[in-house]
């Protein structure tokens, strides 16, 4: 039985409470948390693993759809096609297990199956590394091709991730609000996917035909935010957007909200939020940006590792993560410990506790991951992206938050 | 709240949601005046390009790498194709302001085999014998730059000699005669180093005579390697020169170093070596910027060669750049890189070229 978007979605009927003590719970959870990101890293995406997928981008652009996919099955299709009474019964692990499996299906399916097999193959070479391989000629090589074509899944869901936010929390059930389930999401998606297609067109695609010698000025104009950012590279373009998409998930974790939730009458209430959280996303890079010239000087075009325009942007997106993911821990585990205070007071605290524990977790990283995680030293090294690993550790929290209620420190209410 | 109005109010708005792409950086380039090192001048600079293949092929050299789990792999944990294997290598000359001339080697290639070849075709193993080479340089332990140590050492064991402090622990180990060659491609060396050895690190300006110094860089590389040694040159009335390996840390980084740090930084005259750009042929949009920056230097000479990518050379050259253009002479070696058979341009400076600062 599907759900009607009249009624509320599973996520808005769930009550969630400590099966334990609060902080008792809360640790558990990060304990099982901190297990499985260090099991899944290992497994799947170190280059000391098993499966090696942290080129980086590979591993970064396979984390990033997950993450998506994951957020569209819990936020667009409430879980469609499983009925209330298997969310409310099954086991919090039965629950984890379909709804990744469902996760990674959804991911073969649409990003290797649609995009890569047959628009990378039909369509846009730069969608398949066998395509690049085989017709990208000079500027292409094999040690780089998987990483273009990582690049361009990476660039790809960008505008979906950012679109996807805007319809989910500014549009929510305002649009489409008469269909069920999975007819309201379909309906909603196939929107996010209008919007987003012509904005990966003006935002990447000129980067993308600039990986070509000669450039493919036919196909692609040459980048136009050169002159603003100072550099060809779309990382000024990710930068942006990236950070938007961060910066709603602040606005939810640490404010509640605030302030994309002040304007409630649509269409304001969506292009409020999608403006806003694009300024919210420029503050985030623009004061990172003053923070960087401060520590390593002012970066110069053409500089290479720290002195980048390029790999500043998307540090500033890295950096963001190491925050966020804090922030995510701090509410989806320990949230309970600011209810009853007053609302600008937790929201103050919650952001001073998420930006300090998130430097001194970017600490860590950069100092042990070498050895914990197998990445290679060096904050600016190119072969080193650590907002996949970011990424990777947020899709677990999803999957524990959304998919198995917390599972094992919290459990359905009764 | 009616769909046609929502569909209405969006489409009013999104020219605003697409100006938000004019929203750019406001960081702007803080020009600094030149710094106060001061290391002397020396008269010239002549480069010799003993070899610039490091490897001939460069899918058999991927293939290689990929295979062993990608560019992140230990170096000496790759299993490389052994007849693929070449080296880089420079003799240096530099004349000082007094007429007196001194030799210097940077870096030591790969292939034992290749090395001994060019070294014997270019009279370095005997200048060696009879030490007339006073320092050798591994600008980092790259296996390309470090891997041949032992066909230089088992010429002059005692040879001074300058190593980067970020080397790899099994780098220092070949330095005192470990064997690797276990794993195809991979190095040993049976003729410890008996010299004096400096490790260099970031703390310091290593003055190696007037009008020529030593910098480190720790900078990132690939295969688990970091840091490179870089060689600068005040030529009188001219300006700056770099010697490089690979350069690492990037072209930009070492003007810019000499241009914050060195007295009259500014004049950047020109560069040799390795630029480390599109190392593969590979082309990334980040490569016009080098060309943007370079070019904002004014710089009169550059001669590349080796990792910078030929693709780069010639873009570069198309936008103006000094580019100096080597001759045929690698042709009449043993072994020519693919790249090389189908290229005319001559934009590199290749085996056997020579170019004076």
């Amino acid at each position: 039985m599907s759900s009607s978007p009249k009624d509320e979605f599973w996520l808005e009927e769930r009550q969630l409470e400590p099966r334990w003590a609060l902080a008792a719970s809360g640790l558990v959870n990060l304990g099982v948390w901190i297990a499985a990101v260090f099991i899944v890293w290992w497994i799947v995406f170190s280059n000391e693993g098993i499966f090696k997928l942290y080129t980086p981008l590979l591993g970064f652009s396979l984390v990033i759809w997950t993450l998506l996919i994951i957020l569209w099955q819990a936020e667009l299709f409430d879980f469609w096609p499983f009925s209330r009474r298997f969310l409310q019964t099954a086991h919090p692990l039965a629950k984890g297990a379909v709804f990744t499996a469902i996760t990674i299906a959804v991911y073969l399916v649409l990003i290797f199956g649609i995009v890569f097999f047959i628009i990378g193959k039909l369509g846009i070479t730069y969608f398949n590394w066998n395509s690049l391989m085989e017709f990208g000629e000079l500027g292409q090589d094999m040690n780089s091709v998987r990483e273009n074509t990582s690049w361009a899944m990476l660039c790809l869901s960008i505008p979906f991730f950012l679109v996807s936010v805007w319809f989910m929390r500014g549009v929510g059930k305002d649009l489409f609000y008469e269909l069920k389930e999975p007819k309201f999401g379909l309906a909603n998606w196939l929107f996010v996917v209008v919007i987003a297609i012509p904005l990966y067109a003006v935002f990447f695609h000129p980067h993308l035909g600039s990986m070509f010698y000669p450039q493919q000025i036919y196909t692609a104009v040459p980048p136009w935010w050169k002159a603003i950012a100072h550099t060809n590279s779309a990382e000024y373009t990710l930068g942006i957007l990236f950070c938007s998409v961060i910066g709603v998930f602040y606005t939810l974790h640490l404010w509640d909200g605030w302030p994309l939730n002040l304007v409630r009458r649509q269409p304001w209430r969506f292009i409020y939020f999608a403006v806003g959280s694009l300024v919210i996303g420029y503050l985030i890079l623009r004061i990172q940006l003053w923070i960087f010239d401060w520590l390593w000087h002012e970066a110069y075009v053409g500089g290479q590792n720290k002195a980048s325009f390029g790999w500043r942007y998307s540090h500033t997106v890295t950096m963001a993560n190491f925050v966020l993911v804090i922030a995510l821990v701090q509410n989806l585990f320990f949230g309970a410990f600011y209810e009853k205070m007053n609302v600008i007071l937790r929201s103050i605290i919650k952001t001073v506790v998420a930006i300090v524990l998130g430097l001194g977790f970017a600490w860590g990283y950069y100092s042990w991951g070498p050895l914990l995680l197998g990445v290679t030293e060096g904050v600016s090294h190119p072969s080193e992206n650590a907002s996949a690993f970011l990424i990777m550790t947020i899709n677990i929290l999803m999957i524990q938050d959304l998919f198995m209620d917390r599972w094992p420190g919290y459990r359905l209410k009764k | 709240m009616k769909r046609r109005d929502f569909l209405k109010g969006l489409a009013a708005t999104s020219g605003g949601v697409a100006l938000s792409g004019a929203v750019g950086t406001l960081s702007k380039a803080r020009a600094r005046k030149g710094g106060q090192e001061d290391f002397g001048e020396v008269k010239s600079v002549k480069v010799h390009c003993i070899s610039e293949t490091s490897w001939f092929d460069n899918a058999t050299l991927g293939k290689d790498i990929k295979q062993a789990g990608g560019i992140n792999t230990n170096q000496y944990e790759v299993a490389y194709t052994e007849e693929n294997l070449g080296g880089y290598a420079a003799l240096v000359e530099v004349e000082a302001l007094d007429g007196t001339v001194k030799k210097y080697l940077l870096d030591s290639g790969w292939s034992n085999d290749w090395m001994d070849y060019v070294f014997e075709k270019d009279g370095i193993d005997r200048m060696l014998q009879n030490k007339e080479i006073d320092t050798l340089f591994i600008s980092h332990d790259h296996i390309d730059h470090f891997f041949g140590i032992e066909s230089t050492l088992k010429h002059q064991p005692d040879i001074k000699m300058y190593f980067p402090g970020t080397a790899m622990k099994k780098s220092f180990e070949l330095l005192k005669g470990a064997d690797f060659s276990a794993t195809p491609g991979c190095p040993k060396n049976s003729v410890p180093h008996k010299g004096e050895l400096i490790v260099t690190n970031t703390d310091k300006l290593y003055k190696i005579q007037d009008g020529m110094a030593l910098k480190f860089f720790d900078a990132p590389a690939t295969l688990q390697v970091r840091g490179e040694n870089v060689l600068y040159f005040k030529i009188k009335d001219k300006g700056y020169v770099t010697v490089t390996g690979c350069c690492h840390p990037g072209i930009m980084t070492l003007l810019n170093h000499a241009r914050r740090n060195f007295k009259d930084g500014n004049r950047n005259y020109g560069c040799y070596g390795g630029l480390h750009i599109a190392v593969f042929e590979n082309w990334d949009p980040k490569f016009d910027d080098i060309i943007r920056g370079v070019k904002s230097f004014n710089m009169q000479r550059i001669g590349c060669n080796h990792c910078t990518g030929w693709i780069w050379a010639e873009k570069a050259e198309k936008a103006g750049l000094p580019i100096i253009h080597g001759t045929d002479k690698h042709e009449s070696y043993k072994k020519v890189g693919t790249l090389a058979h189908s290229k005319t341009s001559n934009v590199y400076l290749g085996n056997g070229d020579s170019v004076t600062f």
